[in-house]
């Protein structure tokens, strides 16, 4: 069939559109709107050159939600990735309950972060709560998982996690499926434990998936949003606030549109070094074979 | 050639259909308004609003629409309509001095709200822009039963208060339901004690605040807020953050916690009467009586400056609080007050009526983050009051670095309004 450039540029036009008017529109005005001070809702601002960047490294509750943001995206990043690979190489055997284990892991991705978080927060209540109940039950002091903002921020991250863990194990095991039998044949007959083969073998080779793994995950754990919304609203008092949360309560509570943006963008800058800083060092550590 | 001219027809009689429906919306006037539903007033309730006037002005057609979802304020989402072009004709309004420095509310004339007990109340720079249709008073539920089984009168003082809190906890009762995970329910008593010790003693401080002549970290506010903390962490339990407001009404319906500080919309849950005990009431004293009342009246209809329509829709505010079947029903759903000239009367729970009588000739002074007009908190400061302030004094922070932090949002908020 003759490649024809016209039904190229046709096929890809309506998805190109969708993604401009709804992805690189809105972060172009964003960008515009940091540079102002729109209340929002009137007709007019005006630009106000880098002020609203200067008030924002002056504005304590902003390093306060760019530090949870920054916890939360390292709990998470952490656990994803480690449990997610230690999880995909126990699942990438064979054996009776395998295939019921790795729907257990991947059902909770399914389901809706709002739901998810709202169903945790209160199993994981003081009072009432179901683990409480239970380790009350058991003779045990109940546990106040609100107790400290660090102690709800562990939890939140926890929750985070159990949401979406099933989805970065499904990466690794696809990855783990690239890797060639006969390099583990080769190996245990050179007389390489299960130790030796994964950290030499297995870990090396997953490095496409760690890389798309990490990130996903440090993108995810920057941009985190509902679970927090829904679990504490970023309180007691903004202390577990992150800084999405910070962005919509300045824009839509505050009337401070041109100030959120700058929060946002500042947001969007961190990302893009880090997604950069990421694929840079998960490129050299990837393998060929 | 046949087909052509059957195309022809066929193109001019849609043509024709879609003009003639042009011409039939033209003839109708339509406005939108903006509801808050909640679930004493369901989105019904506000459509029957709509049909009834509909059937007393058929030249008018009104389209309802409200908050998408429970978790999302409705003025939050009057600021998306009116920041993309949707905002709509008439509005509850909750925040009009959010929304006044852009121009969006059509003012109302003097002696266009005369049917108003107080059209006064609210103004901003001496203009009115809400019809306030509700006042709603805050005060302490109390667990009859367990007064009286333990021998505790109502207080009268701030000090009786907590004296009866510490009888309780002797008794290992709850005294007091309160959480801050929602973010607002612990507000009511923060906001009775700055009503108590600040307000009642200067009415005039929400606009003495605004023209920067006062702080928030002033000594009554403090003094105020030093109580507040004091409740909160020695009789409110050891799960405050964690507690939410459906939580707290079950702490307090179930016999758990013997008080619930809260806003008289609470006589709705006690008409439902599934508690096993007497539900009392009184205000939250002061340090020598209990004669302050925080009432909330910062509620109404607003009307959209940028309407087609002014005329129909402060006829339709006129309407709503004419037409009293519909006015008794809205305030029946929470067991609120009228603020109307001529009474609207209704079915009321006895305790509604027992307020109502125990109320008369209290100093009335306004909930401190809910003044109105001239006295308004600057935007973004009621969030910051309930969303960090009084979470943060709750779980122990130090009040006047609190306050500090308080009067340094303030200057932000009058910049950004500049």
């Amino acid at each position: 069939m003759k490649h024809n450039k016209l039904y190229d540029t046709l096929f890809l036009a309506p998805g190109f559109l969708v993604y401009i008017i709804f992805m690189i529109i809105p972060v172009i005005m964003c960008f515009l709107y940091s540079f102002t001070n729109w209340d929002g809702i009137s007709a007019s601002f005006r630009f106000i050159g880098l002020k609203n960047f200067v008030n924002l490294f002056q504005d304590a509750s902003f390093f306060q939600a760019l530090k949870v943001t920054l916890i939360i995206m390292v709990l998470t990043t952490l656990i994803y990735n480690i449990l997610g690979i230690i999880l995909a190489a126990l699942l990438n055997d064979t054996g009776k309950l395998l295939g019921f284990s790795r729907s257990a892991i991947f059902i909770p991705t399914v389901l809706s972060a709002v739901v998810v978080a709202f169903i945790w927060s209160y199993v994981m209540q003081t009072n009432g709560g179901v683990i409480n109940a239970i380790i009350e039950m058991f003779g045990g002091t109940k546990v106040d998982f609100y107790a400290t903002p660090m102690t709800t921020i562990f939890m939140i991250s926890g929750i985070i996690c159990w949401n979406s863990l099933g989805f970065f194990v499904v990466i690794y095991i696809s990855t783990l499926t690239t890797i060639p039998q006969e390099i583990y044949e080769a190996c245990k007959v050179d007389g390489a434990g299960w130790f030796y083969r994964f950290f030499h073998i297995t870990l090396p080779l997953l490095a496409p998936g760690i890389t798309i793994n990490c990130i996903l995950s440090v993108a995810g754990g920057l941009k985190q949003y509902d679970h927090v919304k829904v679990i504490t609203g970023g309180g007691p008092g903004g202390a577990t606030q992150t800084v999405t949360l910070f962005g919509v309560e300045k824009a839509f509570e505050y009337n401070r549109r041109g100030y959120s943006s700058a929060a946002i963008i500042i947001l969007f800058i961190i990302i893009v070094i880090f997604s950069i800083v990421q694929l840079a060092i998960s490129k050299k550590h990837e393998v060929e074979y | 050639m046949k087909r052509i001219i059957t195309l022809l027809m066929a193109v001019i009689l849609v043509l024709g259909m879609f003009a003639g429906g042009a011409v039939a919306e033209t003839a109708k006037s339509k406005i939108v308004f903006c509801v808050n539903i909640q679930p004493q007033l369901p989105v019904e309730y506000w459509q029957s609003i709509a049909d009834a006037y509909m059937a007393y002005n058929p030249s008018v057609e009104v389209e309802i629409i409200g908050q998408p979802s429970s978790n999302v304020d409705v003025f939050q989402y009057e600021k998306t309509l009116l920041a993309t072009g949707q905002f709509p004709d008439v509005m509850v309004m909750q925040n009009p001095a959010d929304f006044v420095p852009s121009g969006a509310l059509l003012a109302f004339d003097e002696g266009e709200l005369d049917y108003l007990l107080d059209p006064n109340i609210g103004k901003i720079d001496g203009v009115q822009y809400v019809a306030n249709y509700k006042k709603q008073v805050i005060g302490v539920f109390y667990n009859k039963d367990i007064f009286a089984a333990n021998g505790l009168e109502v207080p009268q003082t701030y000090q009786a208060f907590l004296d009866v809190c510490e009888a309780l906890k002797a008794k290992e009762i709850l005294p007091v339901s309160i959480g801050i995970k929602d973010g607002w329910p612990q507000i009511m008593l923060a906001n009775m004690l700055a009503g108590t010790d600040l307000l009642a003693n200067d009415t005039s401080w929400g606009i003495q605040r605004n023209a920067d002549t006062v702080k928030f970290n002033n000594p009554q506010l403090v003094k105020a807020m030093e109580k507040y903390q004091y409740i909160c962490q020695n009789y409110a339990g050891d799960s405050l953050p964690s507690i939410t407001y459906t939580q707290m009404l079950e702490q307090f319906f179930t016999g758990k916690a013997a008080m619930l500080p809260m806003g008289s919309w609470v006589n709705a849950e006690v008409a439902k009467a599934e508690q096993e005990f007497e539900v009392g009431w009184f205000p939250m004293p002061g340090d020598d009586n209990a004669n302050v009342l925080s009432v909330f009246v910062n509620e109404g209809l607003s009307i959209s400056a940028m309407t087609k329509y002014p005329d129909v829709c402060k006829d339709f505010v006129k309407f709503f609080f004419a037409d009293k079947a519909l006015y008794s029903d809205f305030l029946k759903g929470e067991q609120l007050f009228s603020t109307t000239k001529e009474s609207v009367p209704y079915e009321m729970i006895p305790l509604r009526k027992y307020i109502e009588e125990a109320i008369a000739g209290m100093q009335e002074v306004e909930g401190f983050e809910s003044m109105t007009g001239d006295a308004a908190f600057l935007p973004g400061l009621k969030d910051y009051y309930t969303n960090k302030l009084t979470q943060n004094i709750a779980i122990g922070n130090d009040v006047a670095t609190e306050l500090d932090n308080f009067d340094k949002e303030w200057d932000i908020a009058k910049e950004a309004l500049n």
